[in-house]
């Protein structure tokens, strides 16, 4: 009887156990292939899927002063990459404009009580029409300069990052992003009657970035586009696991 | 000083220093409205949109107006 022999009567769980050793270095490049196979077959489809899921989701939208752009083709954005797609442009609601939009309209018509202020009567007729007109430029730019605040405060969440462009008063710009895969934490909040009966509330987005919290004020249709991170979030984990 | 406010003295004075506030507000005025123009062309570019032009366009009108309203105070 050899040695080995010996061993293997003595100590049978041996055999077992170095048995498939060897069979280990040509079992793994067949999983592999597998795998890769399945990574080549199904990625079209995942993003395939993924679009419809967005069109379920968000629906579409054509008018360009809508407060919930889907797809926006004719928007683009100075920090954006050649190959970034936006999936969703969002201001405030329109219904967060209408303060400023009844104060335009009321400030149209004070010129009318001029004749009631007394001290103004001291001044000529050209003194007079004057201050009328720098009143009404007063009203443009104050109607104007809230349009802007409101057109250009936009949330956009693209295939790559969430980003959110800020102006104002028309003399400050705020640009703040954070990648997908940095979002850690979605919330949103509807809070009050108006937002309520219209659908608006605040979005807030935590990141594992430099800036850990971005916030999206009276954007519409919170509900969607917390769903729509989500299903970004869920893709790049995904794309990430296949890499 | 009583003859002072009642003859002509005073109207001119009074009016005089009326005219170059309003003319001083008006120059701010302008200051603010090329701003104005320098702003929206900037939000423009930083935001590109379909409809951008309308903005930019709103934006020199109230340039124009501005320019005007100096005319005005000038010519009083």
């Amino acid at each position: 009887m050899t040695r080995s022999k010996d061993l293997d009567t003595i100590a049978p769980d041996d055999i077992v156990i170095s048995k498939p050793i060897p069979e280990i270095p040509s079992v793994q490049p067949k999983k592999n292939k597998i795998i890769k196979t399945k990574i080549e077959t199904k990625e079209p489809t995942v993003i395939e899927d993924f679009n419809q899921k967005i069109h379920d989701i968000l629906g579409h939208t054509k008018n360009p002063f809508s407060s919930f752009l889907v797809h926006p083709k004719v928007l683009k954005f100075t920090e954006q990459d050649d190959h970034e797609i936006i999936y969703l442009a969002v201001r405030p609601h329109w219904i967060t404009n209408i303060s400023w939009f009844f104060i335009s309209i009321a400030m149209l018509f004070v010129p009318l009580f001029f004749g009631y202020l007394s001290f103004l009567n001291v001044f000529p007729i050209q003194y007079r029409l004057a201050l009328v007109l720098f009143w009404y430029l007063i009203t443009f730019i104050y109607g104007f300069e809230k349009f802007l605040s409101w057109y250009f405060d936009l949330f956009l969440i693209t295939n790559e990052r969430v980003v959110d462009i800020d102006f104002n008063n028309l003399l400050n710009k705020h640009f703040a992003e954070a990648d997908i895969s940095a979002i850690q934490d979605v919330s949103f909040s509807i809070k009050g009657i108006l937002g309520t009966f219209f659908n608006f509330g605040t979005v807030l987005v935590q990141t594992a970035s430099e800036k850990n919290q971005i916030i999206f004020n009276n954007v519409a249709n919170p509900q969607k586009i917390m769903r729509l991170l989500k299903e970004l979030r869920d893709l790049d984990e995904h794309q990430g696991e296949q890499l | 000083m009583n003859s002072f406010l009642t003859n002509n003295n005073f109207e001119f004075y009074f009016f005089g220093i009326t005219k170059v506030f309003f003319v001083l507000f008006s120059l701010l005025y302008l200051a603010f409205a090329l701003i104005v123009v320098k702003q929206v062309t900037s939000m423009s570019k930083s935001v590109s949109d379909k409809f951008n032009y309308i903005l930019i366009i709103f934006s020199f009108l109230h340039l124009a107006f501005s320019v005007l309203l100096i005319l005005i105070m000038l010519g009083l």
